[in-house]
Order: structure tokens, then sequence, then C-alpha cells
């Protein structure tokens, strides 16, 4: 029979840094979840606007008062560029070993937040 | 504080300590403990640490050899993984305070004390030793300088732990994903030129979670506190994984 373990295990994230690559890293991930979740809306959209030319209409009218469905397009923009960023940067540490020392890391990962607050800021201006 | 520092020589700071006695403790809880800390000099956290031990003779931590090549005190410094040793006061406080806690993700025996059975389970998967079955020569099993010049930045791993607790895949994982410390060794005798088992090697890191739970997160290299490079390490061990062309 295994005894269980009661011991406590200091894992409290708040009280744990977490460096810029690591931050990256893991916002990497849960953009990719949110992303992926967002998919079907995404695609149903899509679906819609191809439907007819009034269903086309309709819907971008919608764009233009709705703004629950722009602050969730523009979420959903901001997050896959983040999220195809950050992806270039695993394929490149991949493929070519670029961003594994921590200097190169830290810059790639600068790279990649700088990269998205324009492209979030560019959205922006195209959305609202 | 021995009383041989003048007093103008001397500052307070406040050590805000995680303790858990678990013959007394039901639940951990942090403790603030002030100490005098002479200011004509710099001193380590593990200095500090045995200031602090003076007044609360309970507390307890692993030391040895107190110059950071026993790999015994691996600690959460101000949230970031180090080894008490090797770390400047000067370096780690802030506002004359620090905060020191035990590793994460492992089993906290008692106070900044954790039981590293499960890194040292996953150390003992990649057999960290040489594998020979070619015939033991007379003398010795020679490598070229060029060939030695590999293990350069692999085999100072002195098995602290910082890396692998620092890690959240392992973390989450510390019964599949190998961690940080155990891949490092890995490639250290992959890397070997006098190795003869880097097949079987390869083989037994071939499934989901021992290496490729590894999302390139990077605490590891961040903590080191030899200045290791894990990561790269694991792209290394990937890399042979994919091109190798299997029998």
């Amino acid at each position: 029979m295994i005894e269980k373990d009661n011991r406590p295990v200091n894992l409290n994230l708040l009280t744990i840094s977490l460096p810029i690559i690591g931050l990256s890293s893991i916002l990497h991930r849960i953009s990719g979840l949110a992303v992926f979740l967002s998919f079907p809306l995404v695609v149903w959209l899509f679906s819609v606007s191809l439907k007819s030319e009034e269903s086309f209409i309709a819907l971008s009218n919608l764009f233009q008062t709705s703004f629950l469905l722009q602050i969730m397009t523009y979420l959903i923009l901001v997050g896959f560029s983040y999220h195809l960023l950050a992806g270039f940067k695993k394929l490149l540490s991949d493929a070519f070993g670029v961003g594994e020392t921590l200097e190169s890391g830290r810059i790639l990962s600068w790279l990649i937040f700088g990269a998205t607050f324009l492209m979030a800021i560019y959205f922006l201006t195209v959305i609202f | 504080m021995s009383a041989a520092i003048p007093v103008e020589q001397i500052k307070t700071i406040t050590m805000s300590i995680y303790r858990y006695d678990p013959t007394v403790d039901k639940k951990p809880y942090m403790q603030d403990i002030v100490v005098e800390i002479p200011t004509d000099k710099d001193i380590m956290v593990l200095d500090a640490l045995h200031l602090a031990k003076n007044q609360e003779p309970s507390l307890s931590y692993r030391r040895s050899c107190r110059e950071g090549v026993c790999g015994s005190d691996g600690m959460n410094i101000n949230g970031k993984n180090g080894l008490a040793c090797v770390t400047p006061l000067s370096e780690v406080l802030k506002r004359d305070k620090i905060t020191l806690r035990p590793m994460p993700g492992l089993p906290v025996v008692r106070d900044l004390i954790v039981d590293m059975k499960q890194f040292f389970d996953q150390l003992e998967k990649v057999k960290p030793y040489l594998i020979t079955k070619s015939d033991t020569p007379d003398i010795e099993r020679k490598q070229t300088p060029e060939a030695r010049e590999e293990l350069d930045g692999l085999y100072e791993c002195i098995l602290c732990g910082c890396c692998s607790t620092s890690c959240p895949s392992f973390w989450w994982n510390p019964d599949k994903f190998l961690g940080p410390a155990a891949l490092l060794q890995s490639w250290r005798f992959i890397a070997d030129s006098r190795d003869e088992a880097t097949e079987e090697r390869l083989d037994d890191l071939e499934d989901a979670f021992s290496l490729y739970r590894c999302h390139g997160i990077m605490n590891c290299v961040s903590v080191c506190p030899k200045g290791l490079n894990p990561t790269e390490a694991i792209s290394n061990i990937r890399n042979k994984l994919l091109t190798r062309e299997k029998a």
C-alpha cells in the first residue's frame, strides 16, 4: 500500500520569479489554447460571411456596431499574432539552436513582446 | 553576532524564512528573523543563515562545503533558486530584507530541506556513468583533446537541483519528465566519445515525457549556479534523436 505523502511542497507560483524567457514561453502556450478555443467562433463567422451577400453585409454591419464582437476579434488577433511570433522563436530554436543562450533568449523574448505590442496598436486603429 | 564587530559596522536585516517542523506544525509558515550583519564586508546568504540559526537553533538547512562545490544548500532566494553559499547577500537584499524558501516542487522534510528522492530517481534513469562494450584496454580509454572538450559545460554539474526544481515541466511531472539536471547528464554521456551505449540511451528517451516535455522555458539556465545550459543539452539530444538512422 502506498502511503499518502502529507508533506508540504513549496509551490506558490506568486512567490517564484519567472524570467522573461519563461514568461514568453508560458504565454505562448496560453495564447495557443485561447486561439484554439476561439477557432469554432472564427470558422462560424467565416461561414456566415460566405453564405450570401445579405449575410455578409449583415455581419459587417454587426462588426461596426457590436463592441463585444470588436473586442473579441481584437483579442483573437492579438493572441494569434503573439502565438505566431513565439512559434517562430520556437522553430528558430528547434531548427538552428537560436535563442538557447540566456542572452539571445532574452533578446528574442523582448522582440516578440515588442512586435506584438506594435501589432496590438495597429489592430486597435483598424478595428475600433 | 559575536561581540568582536564594532557597533558602527553592523546593520540589521530581516530574514523571512519558510519554517516547517513535521512534528509540531500542521502547515508551513514564514518566520521573520532579524539578524545583525557586518557592513564593512559582503557575506554570503549562507553566512546570514548561520547568524539566523544562532538565534533560532531549530532552523534547519543543508550545507557542507560552503563554496559551491557540494551542491547541498540549493534554496529559493527571493523567488529564484540558487546556492546560498555562493550568493552574495548584497546582491539579493531588498530594502534590508531577504526571503528564503525551500526549492519548489519537492516535498519539504523540514524548513529549507527538501526530499531530493524524485530528483535522484530521475538521474538514475539516465545511467550517469560510462557504459562500454568493447574489451577493456590495458591502460586507459583514450580521448582526444577535442573529444574531451565536448564535455565542457556538462561535467561541471554538481547536482544541486536548482534547475530541475525551477522547471514547471518538472513540477507537474516529476516522475515522468527527467528534468534539466538529469537530461544534462544524459547528454554528458551521449556526447562522450568513450561511451558505447548511445543508441540505448537515445531509445530510453524516446517517449512523450522523458525529454519532450521540455518547452524551452529556460528557467534552468536562468538559475544554474554553475552557469551551465541544460536547454542546449536537451536541444542537442533532440537533434540527435531526429537525425539518427535507426537500425
